[in-house]
């Protein structure tokens, strides 16, 4: 089925770019027509890092913008094609319902979206959650293939399994071979230190990108 | 239909491990090249004496001594090969071994700055070596003659050279502080104690050399197609199991896995029969090794000859850990195996002897992974495991790529050659200059040496181990307090209950010496070096 896959969603979405630039912009001082002005915001805004703003919003498990300037020529004998907009395009695999997901995304995030989304087609009309959701919509393409790097579960729950794991790890390289009564005495120790019922805290922190870096106490 | 290869045109090297031809002992020439034309006048007068590929049937009539040659990028551009046929080689290539370290995992303690002086260890850019010349023999006294031989080539070079000519590079870490004019290496035999198949030990105690790819056309014992092979479809304890490889793989100019040409410079007569290999000098830490595996083998259930087995894959004496799960069983077979190879090899054995050593001989190879999809008997991480997974990384589902056994392991198969060196004279310590030198032949730098040595034995995540180590080979690191971070999975056993076991805190037990990447030309390519004449249009 196009879109889901168990409780993990794959939304991409084609937002056509604006032409020409932003009013108020002075022409001739570097580029700033609405495409320049989105390339540099997502490079701004959007780091491959825990800062990233698509770090904060929930059950993202993977996701991307970029520009898409135009379709590749292949050679002849193929025609040369040109796209009639530039796109922004944004692809995000993640937990749960659309709706939900978009609504997350709009509370938690609003300035940045708007700081991206503002030189898009259309865009103008967005004025709350449900505007921006049924804008989305509008742009929405069918997907149907799924980032393999997470099950469908919630995106809490991996991070705490993978916090978890590594943790275990640990014990058990540490406790290895300890009698009965002591190894449990460590385990309950354990336990109590990474709260396994606890998925907000200790865990990985989401959007990060290093080993050094995944753990929040 | 099979490829056939022109086994007169290939070097001797890529299709023999000397080793198995009686050939114990080794010395690796290293050379820079000052002035182009005393270059080509050096691989001019070399030529009449590098060993080829033709089969040697009758052990009694083969050479004292074999002689091989290969080049570094910088000394095909030092012999002014065109520009476009250099420009054909892969990056990997024309980088060089150093620039490629964060990828190989040539960090931490194996970096550069570590390696012997031969290797420009200070310097990133530069990279004297140019030539390697390979020479094995069947005694030193043989070996030695060989050497002067080459000594009075060269001499004649530099006599005819009036800008600097060819020079023999020294830099090579000796054992006493020494300058050695050339890398030595010799078999290890085993002590009187130890049992061993006959093949070679390491420094760690291992037997080694023992598996080997075998490949289309390459004129082989047709026996070593099992385990050596391809796994197909059939009983991997016979013939039907295995397939050969494509030669593609390790020679040039011939079709590979992929039923493509490998990516190789021009024109085609430059590269077709050539192929590329990867020297590198492996020193091993005996005395962290040992102190590791008396401390963790204490423990370990079993004690310390399975963990050391665990390690590998193969118990020490050679019998792997799939067929044979007791020290007591590999003991037995490994000791009858001994016994009738001695007399095989002296002639003396009853033709019921001759079938027997055959078919034991098999059970050194012959296997996959199939009834331990558990890991239960060979441990996933194990190093025999991680460098050949045979079928393994369809993880028992035999119905995964059903037709091709091997999908994820045939593209990254390589050819194992060289030796160990030095003597390690006190097993409780690290310094001093003993290892192996490794040579690697393969057709594909990235796909074969450099995917293995970065996934397979850096990384864990096809043996589902996730970021876990090969035990003997991968980079540990050193952490404050001078200890490696390693850590390896021993798995348990369902049925019988036992609980896994985990090794942590691991010592980087083998560091990188040294080494670089070598185009081995064919005999033609050689010429056409030699003469300069390559049109590369």
């Amino acid at each position: 089925m196009a879109n889901k896959s168990g409780n993990a969603y794959a939304l991409t979405l084609l937002c056509p770019i604006l032409p020409g630039a932003p009013p108020g912009t002075e022409p001739g001082i570097g580029a700033k027509s609405h495409v320049a002005c989105l390339r540099y915001e997502l490079q701004q805004q959007v780091r491959v890092s825990e800062e990233s703003p698509m770090a904060k919003v929930l059950n993202t498990y993977l996701c991307r913008f970029y520009v898409l300037d135009d379709v590749p020529y292949q050679g002849k004998p193929a025609i040369l094609e040109h796209l009639k907009s530039r796109y922004l395009v944004f692809s995000s695999n993640f937990h749960g319902e659309l709706d939900d997901y978009l609504k997350g995304m709009w509370i938690t995030i609003e300035p940045e979206i708007r700081f991206i989304l503002d030189h898009c087609v259309g865009f103008s009309e967005v004025s709350d959650v449900a505007s921006f959701i049924a804008y989305i919509k509008k742009c929405q393409v069918k997907t149907t293939f799924f980032f393999n790097g997470s099950n469908d579960d919630p995106l809490a729950e991996q991070l705490k399994a993978l916090y978890l794991k590594q943790e275990f790890s640990k014990f058990v390289c540490e406790n290895q071979g300890r009698n009965p009564a002591d190894l449990q005495q460590a385990f309950r120790q354990f336990i109590k230190r990474a709260q396994p019922e606890n998925t907000a805290n200790p865990t990985w922190k989401a959007g990060a990108y290093h080993l050094d870096r995944v753990v929040s106490q | 239909m099979d490829t056939v290869l022109d086994l007169d045109d290939i070097q001797g090297n890529v299709v023999k491990a000397y080793g198995r031809y009686g050939y114990p002992v080794a010395r690796y020439l290293f050379f820079g090249i000052v002035a182009p034309e005393a270059g080509r006048d050096f691989v001019r007068s070399i030529l009449p004496h590098i060993t080829t590929s033709v089969p040697w049937p009758d052990l009694s009539k083969t050479p004292l001594a074999a002689t091989n040659i290969a080049f570094t990028y910088q000394g095909l551009r030092h012999l002014e090969v065109p520009d476009v046929t250099l420009h054909g080689f892969p990056d990997e290539f024309s980088m060089g071994m150093k620039a490629r370290r964060d990828i190989i995992g040539d960090t931490g303690p194996n970096h550069f700055h570590r390696w012997d002086p031969i290797w420009d260890n200070q310097e990133e850019k530069i990279q004297h070596v140019h030539i390697i010349v390979t020479m094995d023999g069947k005694n030193e006294d043989a070996l030695e003659t060989r050497y002067q031989l080459i000594r009075g080539i060269l001499a004649g070079v530099n006599g005819r050279s009036k800008d600097g000519g060819v020079v023999q590079l020294t830099g090579h870490r000796g054992a006493g502080g020494d300058d050695p004019l050339y890398q030595s290496a010799h078999g290890l035999l085993p002590k009187p104690a130890e049992l061993g198949y006959p093949g070679g030990k390491e420094h760690f105690g291992y037997s080694d050399g023992i598996s080997t790819s075998y490949f289309q056309g390459c004129g082989e014992d047709p026996d070593l197609v099992i385990g050596g092979g391809k796994p197909v479809k059939g009983d991997p304890k016979t013939k039907e199991g295995w397939a050969p490889l494509e030669a593609g793989e390790f020679v040039f100019g011939h079709r590979d896995e992929a039923f493509e040409y490998p990516e190789a410079p021009g024109p085609p007569l430059f590269s077709r029969n050539g192929t590329f290999m990867v020297y590198r000098k492996l020193h091993q830490n005996v005395g962290s090794f040992n102190s590791y595996l008396e401390a963790e083998g204490a423990k370990f259930p079993g004690g310390m000859e399975a963990l050391a087995a665990k390690f590998a894959g193969r118990w020490r004496n050679g019998a792997p850990l799939v067929t044979f799960d007791t020290e007591e069983k590999a003991n037995q077979y490994i000791t009858r195996l001994a016994a009738l190879q001695v007399k095989v090899w002296a002639n003396q054995a009853t033709e019921v002897e001759k079938a027997e050593f055959a078919k034991l001989n098999l059970q050194l190879k012959a296997y996959d992974y199939d009834d331990d999809k558990d890991g239960a008997k060979c441990p996933f991480g194990a190093h025999i495991r991680r460098s050949n997974p045979r079928s393994g990384l369809r993880f028992g589902n035999v119905k995964a790529f059903a037709d091709e056994p091997g999908a994820l392991s045939n593209r990254r198969r390589i050819l194992r050659r060289g030796l160990p060196y030095g003597h390690s004279e006190d097993p409780t310590r690290d310094d001093g200059d003993h290892g192996v030198i490794m040579m690697i032949i393969n057709a594909d730098l990235s796909r074969q040496f450099e995917f293995v040595q970065q996934q397979w034995f850096n990384f864990g995540n096809d043996f589902h181990l996730a970021n876990d180590q090969d035990p003997l080979l991968g980079n540990h690191g050193i952490n404050e307090n001078c200890r490696g971070e390693g850590r390896m999975v021993i798995e348990g056993d369902a049925k019988t209950n036992k609980p896994p076991y985990f090794c942590s805190r691991m010592p980087t037990l083998v560091e990188t010496r040294g080494g670089d990447y070598f185009f081995v030309p064919s005999l033609t390519c050689l010429r056409m070096i030699g003469l300069g004449n390559i049109d590369p249009t």
